[in-house]
């Protein structure tokens, strides 16, 4: 019974995506080839598929504009089934494809620590959209990070609470799993530099049927602003009814999720008028509006952050080859590093030397179910 | 004397398998080891190796637990992350040398296989299965949530590998190695004193205590068993892949160990190899199943009924079951030796003195305040209308039933509150009246674990084991069908093979529950016959029977029961003469149920 | 005290759909002595199936309601025929096993049709709850709990009063008696799936209101519901009933006052107590001394 997809995995192992169709023979020596590890199965199916839109948004994009080099690049998909086995066996898929110049990892923080003793051995450059801030430090030269990491989510959301909606006393309510861990103490961590205190820390486990002893708390603590971290839409959706059900109304300054498709889906009426720090945010500049654009075309749903870093990073990728003149690792690398003030759809990429490419958020707020750009908050970066 | 050379001789023929087996094993696994080292792989082909060795391991462990003892265990990654976590942590954050922390971990999940089986394995099925989810549940929260310790949901990064084993290469061969030898052993575990009172509780398990097994103990040591070999896995994989987190070890993770060895059969460890092996590798073959989402694992779903409905004892029970077809019959081996009985020795006169035993149930009293004296080296009945409480006397003499009040003495020994099998130690043999044998062993192997019992005059020597159990088959006539596997037989052999397992136990007193019953006249008159053969070596019989020919036949004293008291005592001839007793059998008596 | 008291209403709101569920173990469990892992599947289906026929169809909510466990009568009927049926003679281990590879069928297969994405399913009520003083009835646990008392009255009352429910009990206490004194005992066994699909479909359709439409929203109940009906007792309707109620009571306070991330631990941690010190459960299926 509890084995849907989440998990069921590991041994199945996997792979994916019907490469092994796609491919052609002709089209072998034709391209420049860039792998790609995603969720095809599994509790992130869903996103897999936003993913695996972004990246093909900007597969069409480079292409028609000429390419890498001259050749088109194309795209080889594996399956990571939502799991760490999965997402090695995935990426060492890949990575035995010595045709293969790039690689993109996965969104979650755990697959990218499972795979990254595999991607230095394999040594070729890798975006990801995992935000664990550790994943930069690892000392592995090859990994270049397409969305911030969460010490800016972390520090956006404390200075937005506390300097521009003037709220000093916290409650945090994060999923304890590796991102939002990471995520609730990157805000407590921010907290005291913007004058804050904080009133509650409460984790929660994912896939809860119930949030009335969280929303208890929260209400019990006397917080005057909610800070959260949720990881899957259905929590947060029933999180959010129950919290405007036992009366809670304090302003709220949630992770990303709060603003995703599905969330705003299922929670309805309950996320108005809160909050969200969002790496993708339509409005914030011509380059995520063009993006925006395109993809309502391809899909019919609202874009957000789940393909906008695909597509900056398949952006990113190419952009870099073509100026390297060369699909060789160490020149990719150098002139990934290169990289200044390039606007992709998720903001402006200035790769500092441990490879993170991104240095701030746009916080959004949902007004009646429209989620509107409200500013974009960015850091200096140490580019050293 | 040819004692030696026939006891070599069946001892080998006990296992005929063997002879080549273990050559073209040793030869096997060398051959994937020396594979494993000098081809090149890719990543992909080594990760992919790694894992499945390191799982098959794991999964060699349900091959005991399931496949052995017949019990069920949805733990077994919870085990494995045991396994992988204390080499991870162990490592990492305590600088403690690779072979340690797997030691640790390994010792670990023994540990908590012994406690989770101590602490529910008496009752089996479907709660086992639900304690096991829910240790399993446990642990995955722990780990997440335990931060301190266990590094939280981030996992565990940056692994080390141990000395001389960093590379690929070498460690892929290390895992193959390990797990060919741990596959030698569960191999042989089957046809140890170990194995066999594992598949004899697996058959049935009230049988498997009246044989003198300790049933409890034999089912924890196989729970543990299988726990250590999923930390030996586990232990292993963190160590191939350097990176080990909470959402590895999962629920659905044990559900995937118990699919693997489904598939391949629970039989062996063979079945155990090839079903990891094809679970994983069947994912690859259908990939391009893989564009719609669950497809594939909607497939996997229906496999797995269809595995169940069609090919209950796995692809390799499957493959093995072909080439049985095709097998010789054994030969008959050479006769051994006569059986020795010695009737529990030398003692008083007396072997059983019953004093004032009762048992309740509820309300009912089954068997009241009852007396009962067995002299030493006759044939003693007990008799009585249906519901007179014969059989309920009978199980709560074997220890089935606690007693309610009252003293069972054996050989001046208190065994009123022993279980079964150390009363079986003390010098208690029976049988039961539907036949209780293990249905999936040989003849051979069902008298091999009478004969081994606790106590018993072979103690441990295979040779001499098999020696005595085949002498016991001799005894009932039934050596040339040593080796068939007894549910091909007819109800008289099955009945025999019964006699001669507890007469191979050498006991001092010897329980028939209703020997006659089922039988036709010509197995009738054997029995009577074998009856008088074991009595003539001197062995004290209880029977119970409704054949009243065959209890004035062969019983010199009668004791009569009837509403659970006792109506008559003495010699035959004088107690089936008695009135109470005739008006007990021809009178008003209702039938009650027993 | 108000907060204790909206965590008891919400304890026994959520334990409720614990006990519906359970429910539909103790049906399958007292005809057949299996325990069936794709319960939670089929609260699923039906919760999908109700999305389909009143969202996207666009029938009438109550017509949906009746389609929908029209479909799940006929998913236990074959249910019983491709899982249970062939496999009726062997023991418990390969019935468990094919019932959790039906778990995994139901739940992919649902994924491959429908996609990964959750749904929103309303509820009966247009009003979403209200305050009762100082705590908050959410009118669809009220639903919930109504229906549960309900149908535990019902099925007493099909048990105890009519002769198909005596048919019922007498195949599930014993099989060869009760084909022995002519009860179809095949058919009886058919009923109970497609009775137990039913009542898992209306414990799936009442909760997707509160806990949206998604694949994985059967799998997490039932197994709570497998540890209620544990503690119950297996095979004891009211025990299963009680035993739901307490763990959802349970749950709430533990996470409340203990711990929130453990939440799902105690469910667990109880049933291993009740199994080590009570394992005939809180009424009691005798475990012991079956000789």
């Amino acid at each position: 019974m509890l084995m849907t997809r989440r998990g069921f995995t590991t041994a199945l192992a996997g792979t994916v995506a019907a490469p092994a169709l796609i491919r052609t023979a002709f089209a072998q020596a034709a391209t420049v080839k860039i792998g790609m590890v995603m969720p095809m199965t599994g509790a992130a199916a869903e996103s897999g598929s936003f993913a695996q839109t972004g990246a093909r948004i900007a597969l069409e994009q480079v292409n028609k504009a000429g390419g890498v080099l001259g050749k088109p690049i194309e795209l080889i998909f594996e399956d990571d089934q939502t799991t760490n086995p999965g997402a090695v066996l995935a990426f060492s898929k890949l990575a035995s494809q010595p045709d293969i110049v790039a690689f993109l990892g996965s969104i979650r923080s755990t697959q990218m620590h499972a795979m990254a003793p595999d991607m230095l051995k394999a040594g070729k450059p890798v975006g990801f959209g995992g935000t664990d801030p550790n994943l930069t430090k690892l000392n592995n030269p090859w990994l270049f990070r397409f969305r911030p990491n969460d010490s800016y989510s972390g520090r956006v959301i404390a200075q937005y609470g506390s300097k521009e909606l003037g709220k000093k006393k916290w409650a945090i309510v994060h999923s304890t799993d590796a991102f939002g861990t990471a995520g609730a103490k990157a805000l407590t961590d921010s907290l005291p530099e913007n004058g804050a205190t904080l009133a509650l820390d409460q984790g929660y486990a994912n896939q809860s049927q119930d949030f009335t002893p969280v929303v208890l708390a929260v209400r019990q603590s006397g917080a005057d602003i909610l800070g959260t971290y949720f990881t899957f839409e259905t929590d947060l959706g029933i999180f959010a009814r129950q919290l405007r059900q036992l009366g809670v109304t304090i302003p709220w300054v949630g992770s990303p999720s709060i603003v995703n498709v599905s969330a705003l889906k299922l929670a309805g009426p309950a996320l108005y008028n809160t909050y969200g720090v969002a790496d993708y945010a339509e409005d914030s500049s011509d380059a995520s509006r063009a993006f925006g654009k395109v993809y309502r075309e391809v899909r019919k749903v609202a874009p957000d952050n789940q393909s906008s870093w695909t597509f900056d990073a398949v952006t990113c990728l190419a952009l870099a080859m073509n100026k390297a003149g060369s699909t060789e690792p160490g020149k990719v690398r150098e002139a990934m590093l290169a990289i200044r003030g390039h606007k992709g759809a998720e903001g402006e990429y200035n790769f500092d030397k441990n490879g993170d490419g991104l240095h701030g958020y746009n916080i959004v707020k949902n007004e009646k179910g429209d989620i509107k750009f409200d500013k974009r908050l960015d850091f200096t970066p140490n580019l050293g | 004397m040819s004692t030696t050379a026939t006891t070599a001789a069946a001892a080998a023929s006990a296992r005929p398998r063997l002879r080549w087996g273990v050559p073209a094993y040793v030869v096997f696994v060398a051959a994937a080891i020396v594979l494993a080292i000098v081809v090149p792989k890719t990543g992909y082909v080594f990760n992919i190796s790694l894992q499945a060795t390191t799982y098959a391991i794991a999964v060699l462990g349900l091959t005991i637990v399931l496949g052995l003892c017949g019990q069920i265990n949805l733990a077994q990654a919870a085990f494995f992350g045991l396994g992988a976590y204390a080499v991870g942590l162990g490592q990492t954050e305590h600088g403690l040398n690779f072979w340690v922390c797997l030691l640790i971990g390994s010792g670990l999940a023994a540990l908590f296989g012994a406690l989770l089986g101590a602490s529910t394995l008496r009752l089996g099925g479907h709660y086992l299965a639900m304690v096991t989810i829910s240790f399993q549940q446990i642990l995955t929260l722990v780990l997440i949530n335990w931060i301190p310790v266990t590094k939280g949901p981030d996992g565990v990064r940056a692994i080390p590998r141990p000395a001389f084993f960093a590379d690929g290469s070498s460690y892929l061969a290390l895992c193959i190695a390990v797990l060919g030898g741990l596959g030698y052993l569960v191999w042989h575990l089957r046809d140890t004193r170990l194995g066999r009172a594992m598949r004899a509780v697996r058959d049935n398990e009230l049988a498997a205590g009246v044989a003198g097994i300790d049933v409890y103990r034999t089912k924890v040591t196989a729970f543990a068993l299988s726990a250590v070999l999923g930390g030996i896995g586990g232990g292993l994989f963190a160590g191939g892949f350097a990176y080990v987190s909470p959402d590895q070890f999962s629920f659905a993770e044990s559900v995937v160990f118990l699919t693997m060895v489904l598939l391949g059969g629970v039989a062996s460890p063979i079945g155990a190899v090839i079903g990891t092996g094809l679970l994983i590798l069947i994912p690859e073959w259908l990939r391009f199943l893989k564009s719609i989402p669950g497809l594939y694992l909607a497939i996997y779903g229906a496999a797995v009924i269809l595995i169940v409905l069609f090919m209950p004892d796995g692809i390799w029970g499957f493959v093995r079951g072909q080439f049985d077809r095709f097998k010789r019959a054994t030969a008959p081996s050479a006769s051994g030796d006569a059986l020795q009985l010695s009737g529990g020795g030398v003692g008083t006169d007396t072997v059983l003195e019953v004093r004032k035993l009762s048992k309740h149930f509820g309300g009912l009293k089954a068997v009241d305040e009852v007396d009962l004296t067995i002299k030493r080296g006759g044939v003693h009945a007990l008799i009585g209308p249906n519901g007179s409480g014969k059989t309920t006397t009978l199980n709560v003499l074997s220890g089935l039933y606690k007693a309610t009040s009252g003293t069972i003495m054996l050989n001046g020994q208190d065994i009123t509150s022993l279980p079964p099998h150390v009363r079986t130690k003390a010098g208690l043999g029976r049988t039961f009246q539907n036949i209780r044998l293990w249905r999936s062993m040989t003849a051979l192997e069902n008298v091999m674990v009478g004969a081994e019992r606790p106590g018993s005059p072979v103690g441990n020597d295979p040779a001499s084991v098999v020696a005595r159990a085949r002498a016991a088959l001799a005894f009932v006539d039934l050596e040339h069908r040593a080796d068939e596997v007894v549910a091909g037989f007819s109800y008289g052999h099955q009945r025999a093979v019964e006699i001669a397992r507890a007469l191979a136990s050498d006991p001092a007193l010897l329980l028939l529950d209703e020997p006659g019953a089922g039988l036709n006249s010509s197995e009738k008159v054997e029995l009577r016959n074998l009856l008088k053969r074991i009595s003539a070596h001197g062995l004290t019989i209880l029977i119970i029977d409704h054949d009243m020919t065959l209890v004035s036949e062969v019983a010199q004293h009668i004791t009569v029961l009837n509403f659970g008291r006792r109506i008559a005592d003495g010699h035959s001839a004088d107690v089936l003469k008695h009135p109470d007793v005739i008006a007990a059998y021809l009178g008003t008596a209702p039938d009650v149920a027993a | 005290m108000d907060l204790a008291l909206q965590l008891l209403f919400t304890g026994i709101g959520i334990g409720s759909v614990y006990a519906l569920v359970a429910l539909g173990f103790v049906l399958i469990f007292r005809a057949t002595n299996v325990v069936n892992f794709a319960q939670g599947e089929f609260s699923m289906l039906a919760a999908f199936l109700m999305v389909v026929f009143s969202v996207k169809v666009g029938l009438p909510y109550w017509l949906a309601f009746i389609v929908a466990l029209m479909g799940m009568a006929l998913l236990g009927a074959v249910f019983n025929l491709a899982v249970y049926y062939p496999l009726r003679h062997r023991t418990y281990l390969p019935v468990i096993i094919s019932t959790i590879g039906a778990s995994i069928f139901l739940a992919n297969t649902t994924l491959a049709i429908h996609g990964p994405e959750p749904e929103v399913l309303s509820g009966w009520f247009d009003t979403p709850g209200f305050l009762l003083g100082p705590v908050y009835l959410d009118s669809q646990y009220l639903l919930i709990i109504a229906v549960t008392a309900i149908l535990v009255a019902l099925q007493y009352w099909f048990f105890e009063h009519t002769l198909l429910g005596k048919k019922l009990q007498a195949t599930s206490q014993d099989k060869e008696m009760a084909s022995l004194l002519g009860i179809p005992v095949a058919t009886m066994i058919m009923v109970t799936f497609v009775y137990s699909a039913v009542i898992g479909g209306i414990a799936g359709i009442l909760v997707a209101p509160v806990l949206f439409v998604s694949i994985g929203m059967g799998a997490a109940i039932a197994l709570k519901a497998f540890a209620a009906t544990i503690i119950g007792g297996f095979g004891d309707v009211t025990g299963a009933i009680i035993g739901g109620l307490a763990l959802g009571v349970i749950e709430t306070f533990g996470a409340a006052y203990i711990s929130v991330p453990y939440k799902d631990g105690f469910a667990f941690l109880v049933l291993i107590a009740f199994l080590i010190f009570r394992p005939q459960g809180i009424f009691g299926e005798r475990v012991a001394e079956k000789a």
